[in-house]
């Protein structure tokens, strides 16, 4: 667990340095056990960071989103950092980013906390329906002590953890400026839902499909809450051509989703903030995660590594392009 | 107003007559996620929810709707689709409901909007919300989990039997139709309603204070207030499209070779597209502005044209963001931003 005075002093520090325009971190959201994203521009504001379980965004989103208007005559460019407190997962999506070149590396610091994995707060509101008030989370032996209410509850951590946390591969960061917390012992991926999914005939998988996507309603959380769907305009708001129609039927909806997988094939990094932010809980990472097992076993790639251009960038002159005719 | 009981079990009944004479929408479960849909059978209903994921304007403002098709040949047809047939929403939340008297106000105006005729053509059964939820604050917007004021028929969920309120006249038409399924309401009955009404009241911890917001809001409308409430906001269309009040939607002509249809679709104020100019103007650059305008549409410009707050306290913006903009928040903070 990340030591709550150490972060805030580490980003009060950062704050302060005359190069750094915000640091973003979490803070305690507005009800119950809900968790915010937090924009320090001063140490004062830094004494509100928090860190725990509970802190399921993906901070990495915010630097590629802040919108640039213009600069008036005379105006210069604030070219000051963004400092950002990055999880395993939210660090991967940085690195990721570095790699095409969304952001520079001389453009953010990076306080890494090592996680040992968040809730997903939709399976913490069956186990606890009533509202969580000051829910406090410990670790203690594999599982999570919840305490809210005056009532303390020790869960296993597998029921309680968001999905894409329970076979994590990097809880600790792979790029920081600084670390904080021990390191985490990572685990093997072994893409079990994904298999079951590939075992299914052409029309279970559809059938399986065509329930979710049915009531898929196009908000884009998922597309918005994604660090690595940054595009300048998103494929699915160009009108001409209109690559998905702006009507929602399943047809649409099918293709809306299955396009944006396609272009996080090799990208995504996992960390299961769209399924997370779908207000209809459309299982998306079942996609992203079969994409990313496709690299690896097609490609041998896996996505923000020490490679130096992402697959899809790559041309390798013996590549056996077995799939060409 | 009337009193009267239905029994629970006979409720099926009640919507199996209801079917022959009306399409009926009722809250049915999709994998978990509770949304309205068209019934055939009262077994596909679901009404053992706190609410609705996607509110009850999807059936009045579709979120696809096709106003006219059209194809092309040596002459050009144009087919409207036919008026809607008689519909009954069989339990939605007074909420819910409460929603639709906003929305009347946006599609009655001069022009006739398909809208008005489908309302006109709908009878509202609600259902009193005896579990309210964690971001419900519905008694902060001018109603309450049992108010009845804006459906026809107002059931709510007595242990064995239904309390029925019956409402307005096409209410009173509706229950007549089945009088045999109904008995009137005893003492005990009410007694029963008010305690569980009290309960529900109670239950409902948030409260946002509403009293001046369009006042206050008319002071601070460039304060550097909105830039940070806006920081954390992604700009998805979550908060708009779950919002029972949102109403904004997009007009496109999709084709396929000679034939075509003019739909509408719903449309989010929190989209840069929204605003964006044939020019490429936009006069909404930023989140700052984006957010702002959505908190302003509900809490200033509504209240001034139509003199109602475009909010009803249904916490589904509040649940869904994944970031927690929270609308409460919001406004508390804005009553206490100083110039």
């Amino acid at each position: 667990m990340v030591n709550t005075d150490e972060l805030r002093k580490t980003a009060k520090e950062i704050v302060e340095r005359e190069d750094v325009k915000y640091v973003i971190g979490y803070e305690k959201g507005t009800y119950g056990c809900r968790i915010s994203p937090s924009f320090a521009f001063s140490p004062e504001d830094a004494d509100k960071f928090v860190f725990s379980p509970l802190c399921v965004q993906n901070l990495a989103v915010y630097p590629l989103l802040e919108e640039k208007l213009p600069l008036k005559r005379g105006e210069e460019e604030d070219m000051r950092k963004v400092g950002i407190v990055v999880k395993g997962c939210d660090s991967r999506a940085v690195a990721q980013i570095f790699q095409e070149k969304g952001l520079d590396r001389e453009d953010v610091i990076l306080i890494g906390v090592c996680c040992t994995g968040v809730i997903d707060l939709k399976k913490l509101a069956t186990q606890f329906p009533e509202p969580l008030e000051g829910l406090e989370v410990t670790e203690e032996n594999g599982n999570f002590v919840l305490t809210a209410n005056g009532i303390t509850k020790t869960i296993p951590k597998e029921e309680l953890l968001l999905r894409t946390c329970i076979h994590c591969e990097n809880p600790t960061p792979v790029v920081y400026d600084v670390l904080l917390g021990e390191e985490v012992a990572p685990s093997k991926e072994d893409y079990q839902k994904v298999k079951e999914l590939e075992e299914k005939s052409l029309e279970e998988k559809w059938e399986y499909w065509e329930k979710k996507f049915e009531r898929c309603i196009r908000c884009y959380a998922c597309r918005n809450v994604c660090p690595l769907c940054y595009c300048k305009e998103c494929m699915v708001d160009h009108l001409s051509p209109q690559w998905v129609r702006r009507s929602v039927n399943l047809s649409e909806n099918a293709a809306w989703n299955i396009m944006r997988a396609f272009h996080l094939a090799g990208r995504c990094i996992g960390c299961g903030a769209c399924e997370q932010a779908c207000p209809v809980d459309i299982p998306l990472m079942e996609i992203n995660k079969k994409l990313e097992k496709d690299m690896k076993e097609l490609f041998d790639y896996e996505a923000a590594t020490e490679e130096e251009k992402s697959l899809l960038t790559m041309f390798k002159p013996d590549d056996p392009g077995e799939f060409i005719l | 107003m009337e009193k009267m009981i239905l029994k629970k079990k006979n409720l099926p009944e009640f919507v199996e007559k209801a079917l022959k004479e009306y399409r009926v929408i009722a809250p049915t479960d999709n994998e978990g996620i509770i949304v309205f849909k068209e019934i055939t059978n009262p077994s596909e209903m679901m009404l053992n929810y706190a609410n609705t994921r996607i509110p009850a304007k999807s059936v009045l403002l579709q979120q696809t709707e096709t106003l006219f098709t059209f194809s092309q040949g040596k002459t050009v047809a144009v087919t409207s689709p036919e008026v809607n047939d008689k519909t009954l929403i069989v339990g939605l939340r007074p909420c819910d409901a409460q929603s639709l008297a906003i929305l009347d106000h946006v599609f009655g105006g001069d022009y006739s909007d398909p809208y008005v005729e489908k309302r006109e053509n709908t009878i509202l059964v609600g259902l009193t919300c005896l579990n309210p939820e964690i971001t419900c604050f519905c008694t902060s917007t001018g109603g309450g989990p049992s108010c009845a004021e804006y459906t026809d028929v107002q059931l709510t969920d007595i242990g064995e039997n239904y309390y029925v309120e019956v409402v307005t006249d096409k209410g009173k038409t509706l229950t007549e139709r089945a009088s045999g399924l109904f008995a009137p309401a005893a003492e005990a009955d009410e007694r029963k309603k008010k305690e569980l009404e009290e309960k529900a009241q109670n239950a409902i911890t948030r409260t946002m204070h509403t009293d001046g917001i369009a006042e206050k809001l008319e002071e601070i409308f460039e304060s550097p207030f909105w830039r940070k409430i806006a920081l954390k906001c992604l700009g998805c269309a979550a908060c708009t499209y779950v919002c029972p009040t949102c109403h904004c939607f997009d007009m496109q002509d999709e084709t396929a070779g000679t034939r075509g249809a003019r739909i509408r679709v719903w449309d989010s104020c929190m989209y840069p597209e929204y605003t964006v100019h044939a020019s490429g103007h936009n006069p909404r650059p930023e989140r700052m502005n984006r957010v702002r305008n959505r908190v302003y549409h509900k809490f200033n410009y509504f209240p001034k044209n139509c003199n109602v707050i475009a909010c009803v306290g249904c916490g589904r913006g509040i649940e869904v963001c994944p970031v927690n903009v929270d609308i409460i928040d919001v406004i508390d903070k804005a009553r206490e931003v100083n110039l």
